[in-house]
């Protein structure tokens, strides 16, 4: 388990990845080649995944997402340091907050 | 996906865009779709202004009605997209579309939709005075292409030299909504200001998060529409005004406005819980359920060297600062262990 920011990142077990997450499509990259975990509108800063690997949307508001790296990968972001990540499966999550009546994410 | 970035700065651009330009695009629109140009190019300050004209004209008994003609909506822009989007469904199939659009316009959507839907609430709120009106100004908006916020759409579809929405495309690179009519255009500008935060909501304390030339404003803090008069109170707020307040989301906002931090300092609030996640503390207010907030550290200093504190409001139910930021995160306590916190 790795927290990035307001991003946390989960290993998976093989075994726990969701069957459909082996044909599914991959997020799209952005611009610069890069798995985008979570984007902030404004500032444009992105926590993301540099290096081959595939990001796969589950259903649900939020997310969370599937992140497959088979060599391992980086997490970069413009204001926190980057992490290193083991070859396999993770979710991905993103932090929310509790607003009575509903629940809203955060934007760090 | 640097169309898809172009496409994101298109949606959220203020300003006066190229008026030449998107008159020409309306033009083209209009010839694509095999109608004649209309007579005329109205511009307007703001889709309030463009909804109140329309108002006005486009009333039966109006007699300027023959000169606006009806509306041409579907043949301008409905039925491109739909063949638009019926030839990619049939190139690409369900599942490559699906894809498709998550690569393209999906992102986009998220963001604008909130905004499109904040834009018609407050002209239905401005403008209809009964529900006569109100009908009327909901079909009116049904009317109107959505220019600039059609962003979305225009990224997913062919909207390059040659396709048939190239015209679409350039009317929403450099104006708002627009209505098409058989013998009028109506086009607004986009707005002069936009502020939203960095979830893309629409978010501003000192002013109108969005602002039109005319004066057309929404006010809205962290996506949350507040009154004009409700901003200008913030900078003078006292806890007792902030425990004293009935709205419970106003009072909300007048927490996150006046700080959690001060406000627990203020009113003497003591930490329920401490562990190495963070501090756990609870306020209660009457005839409410009781704040309880995380207090976490980021873990990245700031570039001075100090770091920086957040709270995180949590369910009231939370009884250690562990279950609560794991609750952040929507994990169980016992699970949230992580190797490494950036």
């Amino acid at each position: 388990m790795y927290r990035q920011g307001d991003v946390l990142i989960v290993a998976l077990a093989e075994s726990a990845v969701p069957e459909h997450a082996a044909d599914a499509a991959s997020e799209p990259r952005d611009g610069r080649g890069r798995l985008v975990l979570a984007l902030g509108e404004v500032t444009g800063h992105a926590h993301a995944v540099v290096g081959p690997g595939r990001l796969v949307r589950e259903a649900g508001l939020f997310g969370p997402m599937l992140l497959h790296v088979p060599d391992g990968a980086r997490v970069v972001h413009e204001e926190h340091a980057a992490i290193s990540l083991p070859k396999g499966w993770y979710r991905v999550i993103r932090q929310r907050e509790y607003v009575p009546g509903s629940v809203r994410i955060v934007a760090d | 996906m640097t169309e898809q970035g172009s496409w994101r700065t298109t949606a959220a651009a203020t300003g006066p865009g190229d008026r030449a330009a998107a008159e020409e695009g309306v033009r083209l629109a209009y010839r694509r779709a095999g109608l004649a140009e209309p007579e005329r190019i109205v511009w307007t300050r703001s889709p309030r202004e463009a909804v109140r004209t329309l108002m006005t004209t486009a009333r039966p008994d109006a007699p300027e009605t023959a000169a606006l003609g009806a509306s041409v909506r579907d043949a301008v822009l409905g039925d491109p997209w739909a063949a638009e989007r019926a030839r990619l469904h049939a190139e690409l199939g369900p599942q490559g579309w699906s894809g498709h659009w998550r690569a393209t316009g999906a992102g986009l959507w998220e963001s604008t939709r909130t905004l499109v839907d904040r834009v018609r609430a407050g002209i239905v709120d401005e403008l209809a005075g009964d529900r006569g009106q109100e009908t009327q100004v909901r079909l009116l908006l049904l009317d109107a292409a959505l220019g600039q916020h059609d962003a979305a759409w225009l990224c997913a579809f062919g909207s390059g030299d040659g396709s048939p929405l190239e015209g679409l495309a350039a009317v929403a690179r450099h104006a708002g909504w627009w209505w098409p009519y058989e013998k009028v255009a109506v086009i607004s500008e986009r707005p002069l200001t936009l502020h939203r935060d960095e979830a893309g909501r629409l978010d501003r304390g000192d002013g109108p998060a969005l602002g039109y030339a005319d004066g057309f404003e929404l006010y809205a803090w962290r996506g949350m529409p507040v009154p004009r008069d409700f901003l200008d109170e913030l900078t003078r707020l006292t806890p007792e005004r902030i425990r004293g307040e009935e709205n419970a989301e106003l009072r909300r906002v007048m927490l996150e406005y006046y700080g959690y931090d001060r406000y627990l300092d203020e009113s003497g609030a003591v930490p329920v819980h401490r562990d190495e996640t963070g501090v756990l503390w609870r306020v209660q207010l009457v005839g409410d359920e009781d704040v309880v907030m995380v207090e976490v550290v980021n873990s990245t200093p700031e570039p001075d060297g100090t770091s920086r504190t957040y709270w995180l409001r949590v369910p009231p139910s939370t009884r250690t600062a562990r279950e609560g930021v794991a609750w952040t995160f929507g994990v169980g306590a016992e699970a949230y262990e992580p190797l490494q916190q950036t």
